[in-house]
């Protein structure tokens, strides 16, 4: 009888087993809590309080907008507050400093979400006590803030393409040459990344010669430069006709600007963003042809703290979204005034 | 299988009603996995129609809005056009503080290129180079989508040929967020589950209207990264087709495709006056699986309950099916006053046995209890019922281990021994002489020293006889000649034939 039961028993739940579908647990990342609010400027009495949220304190990108509160802070007097996340994953802490920052007695808060969607609910919760909000470099998956000040990817990742192109013709190639270029990217869940991405594609399918395609096979890299140099050896070694190449960002630009100068592939155009010594040492190399988009980080937060003040005092922003515009550096202009500004706001 | 002599002679026929359940239960899963499977398949099959269709209709339906929106902007421009306006400056200067019907802005372009707009959407012009779209306006025209200054959001805007002082051509244009084609769109059936796109075919570029995550809304992304790379090797194929199919300008098409284990139906459309884009829709085709999956789940349960219902039905009638012939089997074969077998079941046990067994050795003893008659005169039957209970124990207790015993008569018992170990046997047999004495009527007189005596005549098989009757009828002769003897004695038969019986 007991042979029975459990051949009964045993059946069914082979059957329950096989009817349900195991979840994937859910896996919950620690991270090293964020500091509590240090102040950037001198704090006195009477004057407003503003504070900012970054997304990364480990980031020379983030350090300049840091730069451009403390600024801010000094130039339009008023009390800035700063802390950040040790990881650009921890929306959680950044959830907390919002917190912190509302119970402070904060006037205005400036924020960089490390996660457009999952900090909305937060950020309503501060818009609907009265606080300003202002977003600096990525936009939230609400209504309720005042205004965003970040760069326009799309735009950006347009004028990086038009920038390979323009150097790809420079460089002397043809339109009826066949040139292939590659694209790197260190992830392909970022709408930063892929409005970048899809502002390249748009304008190179819009511009570019016929004879001239970006390889379909668009590397991504993970957020790792080892695994970034391992993907564009890959591109130069498996496309010959390769003749540029392009970063989406920080990482993909620093992986493509060191293995081209590994490989000495002089032939190849590199276009990427940000700043990084990689992709400062090709443009101003005389032999390698490199271009890079810099982000005005340093204004995102400068005209944030401005923008901050003027709602604390009542004025109205007429828009809701600030391209603070980007400058694309190359060996031609690095001279510029205002390529020098940006680029000594980046350390550079 | 166990063969082993029973009481009533039948071989044992363990787990018999465990293996017929088994199997029983083996039959109906097998029959209930096969209808699963049945199930799914017509469930798979009718998913894949059914999505694409549903694919074609939300298409079809978020075409029908950006037709909506082009038709508003032509009638407004056929309106204007009719109105015979000179001064477009003045025109704009009426509307410019109008509040829209779902527009974030709207504006106008005269002939020479002058856009009559706020600043911020003249520095859109500029931005996205708005101008170029507006000339390609035939009658209408749509620009690529784009954030917005003014809300943040991602926007399109409409261009529609107008014409003013006297037919020169100018343009009117709504710039509208592109949520508002998705609210127009959208239906609540299987909206989590239906992917919406608009997908330049240039670019690959997609920017998402709908989704299951409502915050994906107004995302770029590239059908590359997104669809291509991810689908099972063997559509790829499909999927090249339904690919160069939109590149070739074909209206409409859809493809069935695998992404890890689950199956999508995509379509797209063109979308008319906007050149080069499309719209995508993608639909899971597990999607329309969700109602019929909790009816599967429902017929599932509802079989095992019935299935566990029968299995505890079964039970509870084998066990009182077995208790039913416990009694019916006790009262068959045993004598109801001392418990042990009657005759019918042992000659049937017997039998059995001689039938079943290749080379049969055993042994029959008769056994009488002595001048029983006696017994019951001088002590009544209480007294008489009690000496044959507890003789009966004594043969129990004696021989219970090695054979079967009967009652065979009023006080003759017969023990069938599967054996035929005559030292064994006489042992036993001896012990029964001894102890018989002990046992005592039950009202017995002072001065009575009354004590109950039996004979015992046995018989070998196969070396006295070969079958039941035979071995019977030689214990009966050898009984015969103990009695003969004098009784309270036991023999053997030894195929002579006594004087008396002569």
């Amino acid at each position: 009888m007991k042979k029975f039961i459990s051949a009964v028993i045993c059946t069914a739940m082979l059957f329950c087993l096989a009817g349900c579908e195991q979840k994937k647990s859910e896996t919950v990342t620690e991270f090293e809590p964020a500091p509590e609010f240090s102040p950037l400027t001198e704090i006195k009495e009477g004057r407003k309080n503003i504070y900012l949220i970054i997304k990364n304190l480990n980031s020379d990108y983030w350090d300049v907008v840091v730069d451009g509160a403390k600024a801010g802070g000094e130039d339009f007097d008023c009390n800035v507050y700063y802390s950040g996340c040790n990881n650009e994953s921890d929306w959680e802490s950044q959830s907390r400093l919002m917190e912190e920052a509302a119970e402070a007695g904060a006037d205005a808060v400036l924020l960089s979400p490390n996660d457009s969607v999952k900090l909305s609910a937060d950020i309503e919760k501060v818009y609907s006590k009265g606080i300003k909000l202002v977003l600096v470099d990525t936009i939230a998956i609400t209504d309720s803030y005042d205004v965003c000040f970040m760069t326009d990817n799309l735009m950006a990742g347009q004028l990086a393409s038009a920038e390979m192109l323009d150097q790809l013709h420079e460089k002397g190639y043809t339109d009826n040459e066949t040139v292939q270029v590659g694209v790197q990217v260190c992830a392909t869940a970022t709408q930063t990344i892929n409005e970048r991405l899809a502002g390249f594609l748009q304008y190179w399918s819009n511009h570019a010669p016929d004879n001239w395609t970006v390889i379909s096979d668009i590397k991504f890299n993970e957020g790792d430069v080892d695994r970034g140099c391992e993907c564009t050896r890959d591109l130069l070694n498996n496309y010959p006709d390769i003749k540029g190449v392009f970063g989406s960002d920080n990482v993909s630009t620093t992986s493509l600007a060191a293995t081209i100068k590994e490989k000495e592939r002089t032939d190849i155009v590199v276009v990427g963003f940000d700043h990084s010594p990689e992709i400062s040492e090709l443009i101003y190399s005389e032999d390698y042809t490199a271009s890079s988009v810099l982000q005005k980080q340093f204004d995102m937060s400068y005209e944030g703290v401005r923008a901050a003040l003027e709602l604390i005092d009542g004025k109205e922003v007429e828009q809701k979204f600030v391209d603070t515009g980007i400058i694309v550096v190359n060996s031609k202009n690095l001279n510029d005034p205002e390529v020098r500004e940006t680029l000594d706001h980046n350390r550079g | 299988m166990n063969n082993t002599i029973t009481e009533t002679g039948e071989l044992k026929r363990s787990g018999s009603f465990i293996r017929m359940m088994i199997v029983y239960f083996v039959v109906c899963l097998i029959g209930m996995a096969v209808m699963i499977v049945s199930i799914n398949g017509l469930m798979k099959e009718h998913d894949k129609k059914l999505t694409g269709q549903i694919c074609d209709l939300v298409a079809e339906k978020m075409n029908n809005s950006i037709k909506y929106m082009t038709t508003s902007a032509q009638n407004m421009s056929a309106m204007l056009t009719a109105q015979q306006h000179s001064d477009l400056q003045a025109l704009y200067d009426e509307f410019a503080d109008l509040e829209g019907d779902g527009y974030v802005s709207m504006g106008l372009i005269d002939g020479n290129g002058k856009v009559y707009a706020s600043e911020l959407q003249l520095a859109e012009f500029k931005k996205w180079e708005l101008l170029d779209t507006a000339r390609q306006a035939n009658p209408v025209s749509i620009s690529t989508p784009y954030r917005s200054g003014l809300t943040g959001e991602p926007v399109i805007t409409l261009f529609t040929v107008m014409e003013y002082d006297s037919g020169r051509k100018g343009w009117l244009f709504l710039t509208y967020p592109l949520k508002e084609i998705q609210n127009m769109a959208s239906t609540e059936t299987l909206a989590d589950e239906t992917e919406i796109w608009l997908m330049d075919t240039e670019s690959n570029n997609v920017i998402q209207c709908s989704g299951g995550d409502k915050h994906g809304s107004g995302s770029w992304a590239n059908a590359t990264l997104i669809f291509e790379r991810n689908i099972d090797n063997r559509d790829i194929g499909k999927y090249s087709e339904w690919m160069k199919s939109m590149v070739n300008g074909e209206r409409s098409a859809g493809v069935v495709y695998r992404i890890g284990d689950i199956s999508y139906s995509q379509v797209y459309a063109n979308i008319d006056f906007m050149h080069g884009w499309n719209v995508v829709v993608r639909i899971p085709n597990s999607a329309m699986s969700s109602a019929m999956e909790k009816f599967r789940g429902i017929v599932i349960l509802y079989i095992l309950t019935l299935l566990c219902a029968t299995a505890v039905m079964f039970l509870l009638t084998h066990r009182r099916d077995v208790a039913d012939r416990e009694i019916l089997k006790n009262l068959s074969i045993h004598d109801p006053l001392t418990h042990v077998m009657n005759r019918r079941a042992l000659d049937v046990a017997a039998h059995n046995y001689f039938q079943n067994a290749l080379k049969a050795e055993c042994t029959v003893l008769f056994i009488d209890v002595d001048y029983f008659k006696q017994v019951n005169d001088r002590y009544g039957h209480d007294a008489g019922d009690k000496v044959l209970i507890e003789f009966a124990a004594l043969l129990k207790e004696l021989f219970g281990d090695m054979g079967l015993i009967s009652r065979y008569g009023g006080d003759e018992f017969l023990v069938f021994i599967k054996s035929a170990d005559r030292l064994k046997i006489e042992s036993k047999v001896s012990d029964l002489k001894r102890r018989v004495h002990d046992i005592k009527p039950i009202t017995r007189k002072e001065g009575d020293d009354y004590s109950v005596s039996c004979s015992c005549g046995g018989a070998f098989c196969p070396h006295d006889a070969r079958d039941f009757v035979k071995l019977k009828a030689c214990a009966d002769r050898a009984l015969y000649k103990v009695k003969e003897r004098g009784r309270d004695g036991y023999g053997w038969y030894d195929g002579k034939i006594s004087k008396s019986e002569k």
